[in-house]
């Protein structure tokens, strides 16, 4: 058995598993026909009877967290605090619509995890009306949240069964309130997680609380400089199966969010190499600098069509581009992070295994050339042994 | 009355920014300043955030100019803007420029009022003479 200092931590990715002991790192291609524990047993099963289950920490991004419906009045406030904090809790899939056009809008046929309601200072009110509620009534959704105007909160609340009433989420100068949302989108991540059948039955191995990856990842980032010489300000991308997050330091962001966090995260839920494979093929056929980039690569576009490892790896090159597109001024997201000033990107998840450092400046060299006609050259850092989330797994245990 | 206002574009003059915040409070107006290097988009959004009457934009280096084009096509795009009462103050050309010629400019980009190398004072006093003449139409 385990002796006190030794903890396992695990993280059950959407493509992988990774398990981390004192002494080593296993990683493992999931059997998505096996239930999780099922095949982690089998995979893993010598390594996990060496621990207690109080000494088993785990983690988990697997079950794709929650879908979320933002309302906002704005862009550039409500809709943008309310993403930014839905993203710091978590959250990966986040749709948003601008209310006064509400009536436009199609309405999902997908069950929606939650809505969230945003808009209006306190002192504004008569904000939302009947197209809001009309709108409602024909969407299905589990949980339902306002964080707007105080001053029109009794009037939603009379109109909308169960509907949770949190503070404002924009002060009175227009800033942002991000703890009352957080807190609840958190615990309503935290219930899911637990809710999930596959992810229930880990609790037979650990006695601890699971939580999301990216919270473990976000909890790295301030002691980074444990593991790498980082320069701040950095970036870290983590390039799953499903999804990508994205992990950027504060100073790399001229924006009206003022808040105490160091970092923010941002995802793009279908730029994966495995899950979403299709969807970042047609996201690269989508931009226009794709086909010279697979010039540069000496490949061509059939190597999408190709099964091979070479083609895994022209994938991971192109998600890199892709992302770094997308928070550039050539693509007008989000956000848009100040790409020139950044001093270090660091590389994480099931991409360190397949690319070379010199394989991933190469694409960020082209990035920099092609996109901000810059010779910029941050320092790359591979996070292969995942010492990152190591270390964020730790900091939870601290706080446990 | 609820005023939004704030220094458009890249311009970084805060103190004359300041300075219209302290005017427009102590004229009894619920201010919500988004300071400098604000753009076209956040000053919209913030009146409608907020419930804002008036949208005062500044500018002292000419940088409005290149701005204001965009106000009307921007504008349009907002559903319950109709009444807002659009202001816009400081210097407004670059180098040396005709004063009328100046303020029918910005009148067709969309502006009620248009304050060029008008002191502070003078503009706000138009402001409320403005506020007063709409009440009464």
């Amino acid at each position: 058995m385990s002796q006190d200092n030794e903890k396992l931590l695990i993280d059950v990715g959407s493509t992988y598993f990774k398990l981390s002991t004192p002494d080593s790192i296993e990683q493992h291609f999931r059997d998505f026909n096996k239930d999780i524990l099922d095949d982690l047993l089998q995979k893993s099963g010598s390594t996990i009877e060496r621990f207690n289950k109080d000494d088993v920490h785990i983690c988990s991004s697997a079950n794709g967290g929650l879908s979320t419906l933002i309302i906002g009045l704005t862009n550039s406030f409500s809709l943008k605090y309310a993403t930014n904090i839905a993203f710091n809790s978590g959250i990966n899939i986040i749709d948003t619509l601008l209310y006064q056009n509400i009536a436009e809008y199609s309405v999902p046929g997908d069950l929606i995890d939650v809505v969230i309601i945003v808009g209006g200072i306190d002192s504004h009110s008569n904000i939302f009306g009947q197209d809001l509620y009309n709108y409602l009534e024909q969407l299905n959704y589990s949980n339902i949240v306002f964080v707007g105007s105080e001053k029109d909160a009794n009037s939603v609340a009379a109109n909308i069964d169960n509907l949770a009433v949190l503070p404002n989420v924009i002060d009175n100068r227009l800033h942002i309130v991000e703890e009352h949302l957080k807190e609840y989108l958190t615990n309503l991540y935290q219930q899911d997680i637990m809710g999930k059948e596959d992810i229930k039955n880990l609790y037979q191995i650990t006695s601890n609380q699971i939580f999301s990856t990216p919270y473990v990842v976000n909890q790295a980032l301030p002691h980074i400089d444990a593991s790498y010489s980082v320069v701040n300000p950095f970036i870290l991308l983590d390039i799953g199966g499903a999804t990508t997050d994205i992990h950027y330091s504060k100073d790399l962001v001229d924006d009206n969010i003022v808040t105490e966090n160091e970092f923010d995260r941002l995802v793009f839920k279908k730029l994966g190499v495995y899950k979403s494979k299709q969807s970042l093929i047609y996201a690269a056929q989508n931009n226009e600098f794709t086909y010279e980039l697979l010039t540069h690569l000496k490949v061509t576009e059939n190597i999408f069509d190709e099964q091979s490892d070479k083609a895994t790896k022209v994938l991971m090159q192109l998600a890199i581009f892709l992302v770094l597109c997308k928070i550039s001024h050539y693509r007008k997201a989000y956000i848009n992070l100040k790409l020139l000033a950044i001093n270090s990107i660091i590389i994480t998840g099931g991409i360190t295994k397949v690319l070379s450092v010199e394989e991933i400046e190469n694409i960020i060299a082209f990035f920099y050339r092609k996109i901000l006609t810059s010779d910029h050259k941050p320092v790359t850092i591979l996070d292969s042994n995942y010492d990152i989330w190591t270390l964020g797994a730790k900091e939870i245990k601290h706080v446990d | 009355m609820k005023v939004v206002t704030g220094v458009v574009g890249n311009d970084i003059h805060v103190v004359a920014n300041r300075l219209m915040e302290l005017s427009l409070n102590a004229r009894g107006y619920e201010v919500f300043n988004l300071g400098v290097n604000t753009h076209l988009e956040e000053f919209f959004d913030a009146v409608v955030e907020t419930g804002a009457n008036i949208l005062l934009i500044s500018s002292l280096n000419g940088e409005a100019e290149g701005w204001s084009r965009e106000v009307k096509a921007l504008k349009s795009k907002y559903k319950n803007l109709d009444d807002l009462i659009m202001m816009i103050g400081g210097n407004l050309a670059v180098g040396r420029g005709d004063a009328e010629e100046i303020e029918r400019k910005y009148k067709n980009y969309g502006f009620d009022l248009v304050c060029h190398q008008i002191d502070l004072n003078t503009g706000l006093d138009w402001l409320e003479e403005f506020i007063e003449k709409r009440k009464t139409q």
